[in-house]
């Protein structure tokens, strides 16, 4: 948007362009001190996982002196590689059920008729208004009893789809023209097919958006795991339970929770890096376009 | 296309894979003449973590009939272990605060033991009555302390030295005296000489110190007690952790912003390990009218709910009995509530306040404790007056 | 709205009855999955509040003898620890959420630009929502100390989070440096359905950045306002861990930091007194669904189809 007015701009001379390109400097020049803001505390992280626990305690950057130790002593006395698979598991199987339960039941909700389609929907928001505390505990008595503690079977039942995730596809699909399923009906495409072959594939910046955030969500979640298999072996713990392990009342191991915190984000780091080429504008444009 | 078909296609094997291995996984292979029972408590680190492991090894080898399971819970312990009441799936013996023993006792999910400790003579006389009567309800008893910490006090060694003072204030006055001192001689150039958060956890000693107690909240005895606390920071003697920017009165010492705090156990090894250059001292709690002191103490206790409560009863006995509790003594990471039970070396300011502790817990504690500890910094901040706080504080007892 | 059938050649009227059974009945059968699992986790724990929300209960159910009343509401009217709670949340709300929402759509729009260095960006600014909100929060109370790096920057000794007066204000700029970057990555995902010929069409009309932005951009984005609004405003209203950690549980100072969701907590898992948590949490979930109607009223209208 501002790169179109501006080429229109530059279309028009040189003074306007000498404008333009001094609201570019400053424009980066603005972009890049907030990216500093933003990236400090991955800075202090990283700085701080190289540091003893005495040196932990200040601010300095520089470790001194700087050590391996911490970043040792968390991958032999703690097993972050069996958290890591553990994590990686259910956020990878969480997300890709999302993915489809809610963009299938998204799609349903923006296109097709059916009654109480409006009452549904709020009822869907409404979920979205219950603190976790609250449902806690009929949650839990109700999983005890099917034996789905202790073991992942539960946390993902009650992850199969996210009211949140479901909702955004609604409203993205709401914004898809209608020439495309119109197109499809006359060839004579079913609900399923259209939805699987036509408007999926439309949908891929949402569909991006949502991946990155359901990962990162099951990835960074705490709370559910630790209250339905987190209080048994270590063998099933998640990261962030594992992590949890370096914090207790009166201290933190502040070095070994950076590291392990570095380890923890560079999952989703690669994942964000991954999917985030799909939020490049003109790849839909094109789509719709034609 | 068809590889998010696939993709899909596996993922869906990959859930009911799971479902069948974790559930598989999770049935224990039992041998029919071994009882399992499960033993829960919250973390204070991985040295203490490994410590109990050991016990509960030692336990199982000599006890070839039962075997036990000990198992972290690494996070919000309150919220875990009701959720698990409330499902009846709670571990055999677990850990009780003595803050919350009050409310899970009124609940039911406590296992009176009266009972068991008759069939088993044990010998509940050896443990200091303050700690115990934490988890005593009339004449029945419902878990044993397993350890405990009170508050002393801990100096910056340096710090005194450069004010000439000679050792740890002993009484309110000399308290009094050796923070004007170290304010006056600049001793303290980062912080103030003493470090009091704004928590009745630490206050209510010196209540105690004055004659006062909860049973009576809007006495003159309280009242005194409050206003020589907060009367430190009108001064400028002291500073609570956050205005000093630190987590704790520990980290406040470590850092070099105070002279003088009031800690428990806990704070020897955290000095040692994250502040190992900073010297400082321990002396025993100050002493107002009287001695008075907080026991920080936690019980082993059972589930009403337990599978097998006699075998529950032998490890619970272990535990808090002699040669349990010796063993975990022996890291020096709390003190033994029993009074047959030798403490690591250095511990005599602690261990002088046993009989003048009591339990840190009352009524409806948790809505009171927000209550008291709001209203101590609006004290401290000059927003509200001591006589209105005891008030609230008084109220909310009642429940 | 029309649909493709209705511009049809009229079919016969029972076939017309058949299309639309045909389309309920994939319509219910794309929804099934869904609804249950909402049903089941969401909507039958809210009935079971409700319902203990009337009895005196305790961790094994309910206290013996006790029977239905609304003393736990009259319990709730007279608490101001309660009303304290409440103020704050809403407070919290209303100034965290407007914030949030300008500056994540202010970053995607200057992201979505063609610009140099786009990843590296996008990755900066999602960044703070990356880490999980334990270990950042932790960061920030770093940061935010009395002699941390922001009041060294600024030259100034203010107890962020320590002062009655600034705690609930720094919570408010926590929560938004850490949310932004996901209501960043909504927006930009709304964006990508803006076809660029509405764009190359401003241009040629010689409409500015602003108008083009203000006129164009910012109505055809309104599913998105909507679901920001709904979605980050009840986020909002459901605020417990970051107020939690910076007061170290005490809600302090001054029951500055004291959330509606702390008061359940506090209710439910310290006191075991569920009737009164679950109370309060019907409370909440009123008040959240009367805010999410009236956003409904407004935002949401237009896009119905």
């Amino acid at each position: 948007m501002l790169q179109t007015s501006v080429a229109a701009a530059e279309h028009l001379g040189p003074p306007r362009a000498r404008s333009a390109i001094a609201r570019r400097i400053v424009l980066y020049v603005l972009l890049v001190a907030f990216a500093l803001l933003f990236f400090t505390p991955f800075v202090w992280t990283i700085a701080t996982s190289f540091k003893t626990l005495p040196d932990s305690a200040y601010f300095n950057l520089i470790p001194h002196p700087f050590t391996t130790e911490a970043w040792k002593s968390v991958w032999n006395d703690y097993d972050f590689k069996r958290y890591a698979l553990n994590s990686l598991f259910l956020a990878i199987t969480v997300t890709l059920l999302n993915l489809f339960l809610a963009s299938l039941g998204g799609y349903a909700f923006a296109r097709l008729r059916f009654p109480g389609r409006e009452v549904l929907f709020l009822i869907i928001l409404g979920t979205l208004m219950i603190p976790d505390q609250l449902r806690l505990i009929p949650v839990f008595v109700m999983l005890t009893n099917w034996h789905l503690i202790g073991n992942f079977s539960g946390y993902i039942l009650i992850n199969l789809v996210t009211a949140v995730n479901l909702f955004f596809m609604r409203q993205y699909f709401l914004t898809i023209p209608r020439d495309f399923e119109e197109a499809a009906k006359l060839d004579g495409a079913g609900y399923f097919k259209t939805y699987w072959r036509i408007m999926l594939p439309l949908a891929g910046p949402a569909i991006a958006a949502l991946a990155i955030l359901q990962f990162q969500g099951t990835w960074n979640d705490f709370f559910w795991p630790l209250i339905l298999f987190g209080q048994g072996s270590e063998h099933m713990y998640t990261m962030q339970l594992g992590l949890a392990q370096l914090t207790f009342t009166y201290q933190s191991l502040w070095p070994q929770l950076m590291a392990g915190s570095i380890m923890a984000i560079a999952p989703i780091l690669v994942i964000f890096l991954v999917f985030q080429r799909f939020f490049v504008s003109g790849v839909t444009a094109a789509g719709i376009k034609g | 296309m068809r590889r998010a078909r696939a993709a899909l296609a596996a993922s869906v094997v990959l859930v009911l894979l799971t479902v069948v291995v974790a559930s598989a996984a999770d049935a224990r292979s039992e041998k029919a003449t071994v009882t399992t029972v499960t033993l829960s408590g919250w973390s204070a680190g991985k040295t203490e973590d490994d410590l109990l492991q050991s016990v509960v090894d030692d336990f199982n080898n000599t006890h070839p009939n039962i075997h036990v399971d000990y198992s972290v819970i690494n996070g919000d312990y309150a919220t875990a272990m009701t959720a698990r009441f409330a499902a009846h799936n709670p571990p055999d013996v677990f850990y009780v605060d003595s803050s919350i023993a009050p409310t899970w006792i009124k609940q039911g999910v406590v296992q009176p033991l009266n009972a068991f400790i008759k069939k088993s003579k044990y010998d509940t006389s050896k443990f200091y009555p303050g700690l115990l009567n934490a988890f005593k309800v009339g004449k029945t008893y419902y878990g044993f302390p397993k350890d405990w910490s009170p508050l002393a006090v801990e100096i910056n060694k340096a710090m005194f030295a450069k004010a000439g003072i000679k050792k740890a204030p002993r009484t309110w006055a000399e308290l009094t005296a050796d923070a004007q001192k170290l304010a006056s001689s600049g001793a303290v150039p980062n912080g103030k000489p003493l470090c009091l958060p704004a928590d009745w956890a630490r206050m209510l000693a010196f209540v105690f110190q004055n004659n006062g107690s909860l049973a009576k909240v809007q006495s003159p005895a309280v009242a005194a007690a409050v206003n020589y606390y907060t009367g430190f920071f009108k001064r400028g003697l002291a500073a609570t952790p956050t205005q000093l920017g630190v987590g704790w009165p520990g980290e406040a010492l470590g850092k070099e912003k105070a002279a003088i705090i009031f800690e428990g156990n806990w704070v020897l090894p955290y000095m040692t390990s994250t502040f190992p250059q900073v010297g400082f001292g321990v002396g025993p709690m100050v002493k107002g009218k009287v001695n008075g002191n907080l026991g920080f103490t936690v019980s082993y206790s059972m589930a009403k709910d337990a599978d097998n409560k006699q075998a529950a009863w032998t490890l619970l006995s272990y535990l808090t009995g002699k040669v349990g509790m010796t063993k975990w003594m022996s890291h020096g990471l709390a003190l033994p509530s029993r009074t047959d039970v030798k403490a690591v070396g250095g511990r005599a300011p602690f261990l002088a306040a046993g009989p003048s502790s009591r339990g840190w817990g009352f009524p409806n504690f948790s809505a009171t404790l927000t209550i008291m500890n709001n209203d101590l910094q609006a004290v401290i901040d000059g927003n509200k007056t001591t006589a209105q706080m005891l008030a609230d504080v008084a109220a909310s007892l009642k429940g | 709205m029309t649909s493709a059938t209705e511009t049809a050649p009229a079919p016969k009227r029972g076939s017309l009855f058949g299309t639309r059974m045909r389309e309920a009945g994939w319509g219910y059968a794309f929804v099934l999955i869904p609804m249950a699992v909402f049903g089941l986790f969401f909507i039958y724990p809210l009935v079971y509040g409700v319902y203990i929300s009337f009895f005196e209960w305790g961790i094994l159910g309910k206290a013996a003898g006790a029977t239905a009343t609304t003393q736990n509401y009259t319990t709730l009217y007279h608490d101001p620890v309660f009303h304290r709670a409440l103020r704050n949340t809403f407070e919290f709300a209303l100034l965290v959420v407007p914030l949030e929402m300008a500056l994540g759509l202010l970053v995607a729009l200057v992201i979505n630009a063609k610009i140099r260095g786009r990843a590296f960006f996008r990755s900066a600014f999602y960044f703070p929502s990356i880490a999980s909100s334990a270990a950042i929060t932790t960061i920030a109370i770093f940061i935010l100390n009395p002699d941390g790096l922001l009041n060294r920057i600024i030259g100034s000794d203010q107890a962020w989070f320590g002062d009655s007066s600034t705690a609930l204000y720094s919570v408010v700029g926590l929560n938004a440096w850490t949310t932004s970057g996901t209501v960043m990555l909504f927006y930009l995902a709304a964006l990508q359905s803006i076809p660029t010929d509405v764009y190359e069409a401003a241009a040629v009309d010689g409409t500015g950045a602003w108008r083009t932005f203000w006129r164009i951009t910012f109505p055809l984005l309104k599913p998105a306002h909507f679901f920001v609004l709904v979605v980050f405003g009840i986020g909002a209203l459901k605020v417990f861990d970051q107020f939690y950690i910076v007061s170290q549980g005490t809600g302090g100072p001054e029951y500055s930091t004291l959330s509606a969701v702390f008061y359940i907590y506090q209710e439910a898992f310290k006191s075991a007194n569920f009737g009164v948590g679950a109370s309060a949490g019907v409370v909440l979930f009123v008040a959240i669904f009367l805010l999410t109607l009236l956003q409904r009223a407004t935002v949401g209208r237009a896009e119905v189809g």
